[in-house]
C-alpha cells in the first residue's frame, strides 16, 4: 500500500511535469507583449477576493506601477494564481495607483459634461464599482462605507457625489482611497451621473 | 533832459529782464519735466533689465533642451525596463514575558526577513528571502528561508525550482510573515520543528487551474530531498524539515497541495507527502545517516479561510476565519544506532479575526492543539489578541497566551504577553 502510494505520487508528478513542458512549447509561441493588458473589471474583483484570503489589502498606491509587477508575479506563485489572474489584477492596480489631486475642491461648473451615457447606471456599477462597494453596496472589503444606510454616504447633495467620483475619495479607516471615477479614467461625466442615479434608486433606498 | 534819457534808456532793459524771466522760468520746468522722464525711463529700463534676466533664468537654452529630451530618453528606459527589481519584506521587534519561570520579560527584536526579487519580463524570476535573528545570546543567525527560480510556463503552470516553502497547508507557505500573521507567534506545531514542514529542496509546479462553473482551484506538485530526523534519549526527537541542500537519505519525497474555491472567499486545502526519511543526528551529535534504517515519512495537512467581506450583514465585514490541521508521522526500523519505534506528531489550529468596521481595531482569538512525540512539547493554548493597525502593513499587536502543557513545569505550560510591532515592506 505504502509503495502504491508513493508510485501513485510520482505518476501525478511526472505527468504535471509533461503538462508544463508542453505548456512551455505553446507559451513560446504565443510571445505575447509584457506585461500584457488584462481586464480591469475582473481585476478588481479578483484583488478584493484573492489577497484578503491571506493579508490585509495593500492600497494601489504603496508601490510603483514596475513594483507593483514584480509583487503581483511573486503573488501568482504564492496565491495559485493563473496568469490571466495575475494580469487582470495587475491592471486594476496600476489603473487605480494614482493620488488624489491636491488642488482645492472643484466646482461642478469645472466637470466636462459629456453626451448621454450609453450603459445604465447598473451596468457600470458591475464593471467598476462593484470590487470595492460589493454588488448590493454594503462594501466589499474592510473600511468601504455601507453605501445602503440612510444616512451615509448617498445621503449628500447631489452635486458632492458628483465631484467626489469624480476626484476620488479618502473615506476615513478605508484601505484605500476611491480612485479618481473609481479607477476607470474611461468613464465620463453622464457615466458617473447615470451610476450615482442607480445607487440613489437601487441601493440608497434598501 | 539828461535825466530823462536815463529814464528812457532804462525801459528796454526792464523790458528785457521783464521778458527774460518768464522764459527762464520755463525752460527750468521743461528740464525738471524731463529730468523726472528720464528718471522713470531709467525705473523702467532697470524693471525692463531685471524681468529679462529673470526670463533668461527662467527659459531653457538649446543645451538645456538637449540634456532634457536625453534624461527623458533615459526615463523612458526605465519606464520599461526588461528587467524588474524589487525589495520586499517585512521585520518585527516587541517584548515578551513568560510566566511561570522567574521571567521578568525582556525586549525582542524578532526577524527581519528581506525578500529579494529579480524578474526578467513575464518570463522568469528569481526570488529569496533571508531570515535574520538575533539570539538570547546575542548572536545574529542568517538563513536562507527560500531561494527558487521561477519559471512561468504559461498561465496555469510555474515551475519553482531551489529552496522553497513548503506548499503542505497554509501557515508556513503563506501566513508566517509578521505582518500577514494575525498574532505575534506562530501556532505551536507550526514553527520550526514542529509538526508541520517548513521548507524543502527541489522542484515544484504549480499554479491556478482555468475557472469552472465559478470554482476556482490551484495546486502545488513538489519532488524534494526531504527531512532528515533527531534522535534524543533513546527516542524519536523531531523531523528537520528546513530543506536540505543533500538527499542524504538518497530517497525523495512526494507531495503537494490542491485548494479548491467553491465561493470566492472560501478556500479549503488538502496537502501531503510521502517518502522516506533517515536519523542524521544522536543526541545533537551528527552520525552516518548511510547506516541507519530509512523510515517511512508521511504528513497530511488540511487546511480553510474564509472572510466575511461582504456579508449581508454590515458589521460582520471583515470577520476573518481559518483553520488548519497537519499531521507528520515517521515509521520505525530495527536498523542503525538509532533503531526504535516511530512517532507522530499532530498540530490543529482554528482562529477568528475580526476587525471593527471603518476603524484600526482588530481584535483576534487563536485555540492551538499540539500533540508532539515528546509529551514534554505537548500544549494546548488560547490566544487572544488585540491589534493596532497604524496601517495595513505596520501593525502593533498585543497578545496574551494561556499555555496548558503536559508537564506543568516546562516552557510549554507558562502563560505569555508578547508585544509586537510588525512591519511589512
Amino acid at each position: 500500500m505504502k509503495n502504491t502510494n508513493r508510485k501513485a505520487m510520482k505518476t501525478i508528478f511526472s505527468v504535471a511535469v509533461g503538462i508544463m513542458l508542453s505548456g512551455t512549447l505553446s507559451a513560446s509561441a504565443q510571445a505575447f507583449d509584457y506585461p500584457e493588458p488584462g481586464d480591469f473589471a475582473l481585476g478588481a474583483k479578483q484583488w478584493a477576493d484573492s489577497c484578503t484570503r491571506c493579508h490585509n489589502l495593500r492600497g494601489p498606491n504603496e508601490l510603483r506601477d514596475d513594483q507593483w509587477i514584480t509583487t503581483m508575479f511573486h503573488m501568482r506563485v504564492r496565491a495559485g494564481l493563473t496568469g490571466r489572474e495575475t494580469r487582470n489584477i495587475l491592471t486594476f492596480i496600476q489603473a487605480s495607483n494614482n493620488s488624489l489631486p491636491s488642488n482645492p475642491l472643484m466646482n461642478t461648473s469645472d466637470i466636462v459634461v459629456s453626451k448621454k451615457s450609453s450603459y445604465s447606471g447598473k451596468e457600470i456599477y458591475d464593471q467598476t464599482c462593484i470590487a470595492c462597494h460589493g454588488p448590493r453596496g454594503k462594501g466589499a472589503i474592510p473600511g468601504v462605507p455601507d453605501l445602503t444606510d440612510m444616512n451615509g454616504r448617498l445621503s449628500q447633495p447631489y452635486d458632492t457625489l458628483l465631484i467626489n467620483v469624480i476626484r476620488g475619495l479618502q473615506s476615513p479607516g478605508s484601505t484605500m482611497a476611491m480612485p479618481p471615477k473609481g479607477g476607470n479614467p474611461n468613464l465620463s461625466e453622464a457615466d458617473i451621473r447615470a451610476v450615482i442615479d442607480y445607487l440613489q434608486s437601487n441601493v440608497g433606498s434598501q | 533832459m539828461k535825466k530823462m534819457c536815463a529814464q528812457i534808456a532804462l525801459v528796454p532793459v526792464i523790458a528785457m529782464v521783464g521778458l527774460s524771466l518768464p522764459v527762464s522760468a520755463a525752460a527750468d520746468a521743461s528740464l525738471e519735466t524731463l529730468k523726472t522722464q528720464v528718471e522713470q525711463l531709467q525705473k523702467q529700463l532697470e524693471i525692463v533689465q531685471a524681468r529679462l534676466k529673470e526670463q533668461e533664468q527662467r527659459s531653457a537654452t538649446k543645451e538645456d533642451v538637449q540634456q532634457l529630451e536625453k534624461e527623458v530618453v533615459q526615463a523612458s528606459e526605465w519606464l520599461s525596463p526588461n528587467t524588474l527589481v524589487h525589495l520586499a519584506g517585512y521585520g518585527d521587534v516587541g517584548y515578551t514575558k513568560s510566566y511561570g519561570d522567574n521571567d521578568d520579560g525582556s525586549f525582542r527584536v524578532g526577524t527581519f526577513a528581506p525578500i529579494f526579487h529579480f524578474q526578467y519580463r513575464d518570463l522568469v524570476m528569481l526570488e529569496a528571502e533571508l531570515e535574520i535573528e538575533v539570539e538570547d545570546d546575542g548572536e545574529t543567525n542568517t538563513a536562507l528561508e527560500y531561494l527558487t527560480i521561477d519559471v512561468f510556463m504559461n498561465d496555469y503552470a510555474a515551475l519553482v525550482a531551489g529552496k522553497f516553502l513548503s506548499p503542505i497547508g497554509q501557515f508556513r507557505q503563506n501566513l508566517h510573515p509578521s505582518w500577514i500573521n494575525k498574532m505575534a507567534s506562530a501556532p505551536p506545531g507550526f514553527g520550526h520543528d514542529g509538526a508541520a514542514p517548513v521548507s524543502d529542496v527541489g522542484f515544484q509546479v504549480r499554479g491556478g487551474l482555468p475557472e469552472f462553473g465559478g470554482i476556482r482551484t490551484s495546486y502545488a506538485l513538489y519532488a524534494a530531498n526531504g527531512p532528515t530526523l533527531n534522535f534524543e534519549d533513546g527516542e524519536l526527537e523531531g523531523i528537520d524539515a528546513e530543506g536540505f541542500n543533500e538527499d542524504a537519505d538518497g530517497d525523495k519525497v512526494f507531495g503537494g497541495r490542491i485548494a479548491i474555491l467553491p465561493i470566492s472567499n472560501l478556500e479549503i486545502g488538502l496537502s501531503g507527502a510521502t517518502g522516506k526519511a533517515a536519523v542524521n543526528k544522536d543526541d545533537g551529535e551528527p552520525i552516518d545517516i548511510k547506516l541507519e534504517g530509512q523510515r517511512d515519512y508521511d504528513v497530511y495537512g488540511a487546511d480553510f479561510s474564509y472572510q466575511l467581506t461582504s456579508a449581508n450583514v454590515a458589521w460582520l465585514q471583515g470577520l476573518g476565519l481559518r483553520g488548519e490541521y497537519v499531521k507528520s508521522k515517521v515509521g520505525s526500523t530495527d536498523k542503525g544506532e538509532a533503531a526504535s519505534g516511530g512517532a507522530t506528531w499532530t498540530s490543529w489550529y482554528t482562529q477568528a479575526a475580526y476587525r471593527i468596521p471603518t476603524t484600526k481595531i482588530e481584535g483576534v482569538v487563536r485555540y492551538t492543539d499540539f500533540d508532539s512525540a515528546i509529551n514534554s512539547a505537548d500544549q494546548k493554548q488560547w490566544g487572544f489578541g488585540l491589534n493596532y493597525l497604524f496601517s495595513n502593513n505596520f501593525i502593533a499587536k498585543f497578545n496574551y497566551e494561556l499555555n496548558d502543557g503536559v508537564d506543568n513545569d516546562s516552557e510549554a505550560d507558562n502563560n505569555r504577553f508578547l508585544f509586537q510591532l510588525a512591519y511589512g515592506f
